[in-house]
């Protein structure tokens, strides 16, 4: 394979091996999953004009004004029903069939973690930090155990089964690297500001740390930091750092609460973070962002696209995933207006900026959708990003 | 020698079901269930027909070992996506025709009618 396949992902050091069958399950999964976003998800749509929109205005006088609205009644809607039993069956499937091949070789794995060396990162995990309520409520997006879970002594199964299965949701669009939203934003930070050095990064939830690697692609001369709560996910990701050669600091914190010192960091990122905290978890998030930045220092969040300029069928289908993949911030996070987080973060509202980042991958246009919506992850192609930069002078001098 | 660890198998938070009887999202769940062991078997038999084309013999050890080409891949994707589209030949039918959709939709009792006329 390539690094542009759109059939494979890269086979690092740490990735599970999968016997021909668990591999054939997986292609299922990613075949159900693009037949869905392709050839079931459309007839929503149909379903809401033909016979929602008149039933309501037939009742109200009116077209639905916003996704409640819109969702009390396509619920009723036998369309609307088979495609989300089809798509949480996939779900379902998708964490079994990425769980099976972790569970069967997870001595191994474990040991490959413990020996992975090669690119002079590093790992700290903090066995004392407490796992925050959003992660323990329910398990998100359905990955039985979530990130943090730890099954026997130095664990890593989350991670790995995490790995897969993001290569599965996103149908191999994300590249065989699963980097795609970390690559595009880095890309589209480095056209917006063509100068801008930084010299210490952060990525905040990184996961198994997909998303973080391009930045050390793109700034080669930067220190590259990740944090993340799950220690499975850390393990992981170290090991799969090293096993690619990209040099990353990888320690267990929380994105809220963090160790280093002030003004330490120049770019701050996070990629499908935001929609997994909660309202008051943002807030406390940006605070130490504004803190953690250097003056002139950055912080930028990629997700999908807010709700605030979408039709309200647009709205509703995209926050499927609230109510039915166990994302619960999911609607609320898409409500987030940069300009109010902002100024409650102490970061100046003219200095909020919000773009469109093309996907990197190119590659998977055939296989996109253009649609942002419930199971059709990085069907899109492109990515949502807001952020802000530190002011440059100090707080005091500035009021 | 110690158990393996096992991994959780079932996500925490409640499940939603779509249908107003839950049972018809579970047969859902048990056909697509079904419908994916199928296409792994679909995905076994390429092998052995790939193999034996290629050899003219085959042992087991060739089956599991056997590297899909990306070529191999993209046709096994297709062939998933033409399954797909006879498993859920329903769901489609109602997607082309929204209005063949319809539970027992009064307009064919109206055809009946005029006809007779």
């Amino acid at each position: 394979m390539t690094d542009t396949d759109t059939t494979t992902q890269y086979r690092h050091g740490i990735l599970p091996e999968f016997t021909a069958e668990e591999a054939s399950r997986q292609e299922f999964v990613k075949s159900l999953k693009l037949h869905l976003a392709h050839k079931v998800a459309p007839g929503n749509k149909i379903a809401f004009e033909r016979n929602v929109v008149p039933r309501f205005e037939k009742q109200h006088n009116r077209a639905p004004e916003n996704r409640h609205e819109v969702r009390k009644e396509m619920s009723q809607e036998p369309t609307f029903r088979m495609w989300s039993t089809l798509l949480r069956t996939s779900q379902e499937m998708m964490w079994k069939a990425c769980q099976t091949p972790v569970e069967r070789q997870l001595d191994t794995l474990i040991e490959t973690a413990k020996h992975a060396t090669g690119a002079g990162g590093t790992l700290e995990l903090d066995p004392e930090l407490s796992i925050p309520k959003y992660h323990t409520a329910v398990d998100i997006h359905c990955q039985p155990g979530a990130y943090h879970t730890e099954v026997t002594a130095d664990d890593v199964a989350a991670g790995a089964v995490y790995d897969r299965a993001v290569y599965v949701y996103a149908m191999g669009r994300m590249g065989p690297f699963n980097d795609d939203i970390g690559a595009s934003l880095a890309a589209w930070l480095a056209n917006e500001r063509p100068d801008f050095k930084p010299k210490r990064i952060l990525d905040l939830g990184c996961a198994v740390g997909h998303s973080t690697i391009p930045y050390v692609d793109l700034y080669p001369e930067a220190e590259v930091f990740g944090i993340d709560v799950g220690a499975p996910m850390l393990r992981y990701a170290h090991a799969r750092a090293e096993s690619l050669g990209k040099k990353v600091h990888f320690s267990q914190q929380n994105a809220e609460d963090l160790k280093f010192d002030d003004n330490y960091f120049d770019l701050i990122v996070s990629h499908i973070l935001v929609h997994e905290t909660s309202n008051t978890a943002v807030r406390k998030i940006m605070k130490e962002c504004n803190r953690l930045l250097a003056p002139g220092g950055l912080v930028i969040h990629g997700e999908t696209p807010p709700y605030r300029d979408m039709e309200p069928f647009d709205a509703f289908i995209l926050d499927w995933d609230t109510r039915n993949n166990n994302e619960p911030f999911w609607g609320g996070s898409h409500e987030i207006d940069p300009i109010v987080l902002a100024e409650e973060s102490g970061f100046p509202a003219s200095n909020v900026f919000e773009g469109m980042a093309p996907s990197a991958f190119a590659e998977a246009e055939a296989r996109r959708t253009h649609a942002f919506r419930g199971g059709d992850f990085g069907g899109g192609g492109v990515w949502y990003c807001y952020g802000m930069q530190k002011t440059d002078t100090k707080p005091e001098a500035a009021e | 020698m110690t158990e393996p660890a096992k991994l959780p198998k079932k996500a925490k938070g409640a499940r939603p079901y779509f249908f107003d009887d839950p049972a018809v999202d579970k047969a859902v769940a048990i056909v697509m269930g079904l419908a994916g062991e199928v296409s792994v078997m679909h995905d076994r038999l390429d092998t052995i027909e790939h193999l034996l084309a290629e050899n003219g013999t085959l042992s087991q050890a060739d089956i599991e070992g056997y590297e899909v080409s990306t070529a191999i891949a993209v046709e096994r994707d297709a062939w998933r996506d033409r399954f797909l589209d006879n498993v859920l030949r329903i769901v489609h039918q109602e997607l082309e025709d929204p209005d063949g959709g319809r539970a027992n939709d009064p307009a064919y009792e109206q055809a009946i009618a005029d006809v007779l006329d």
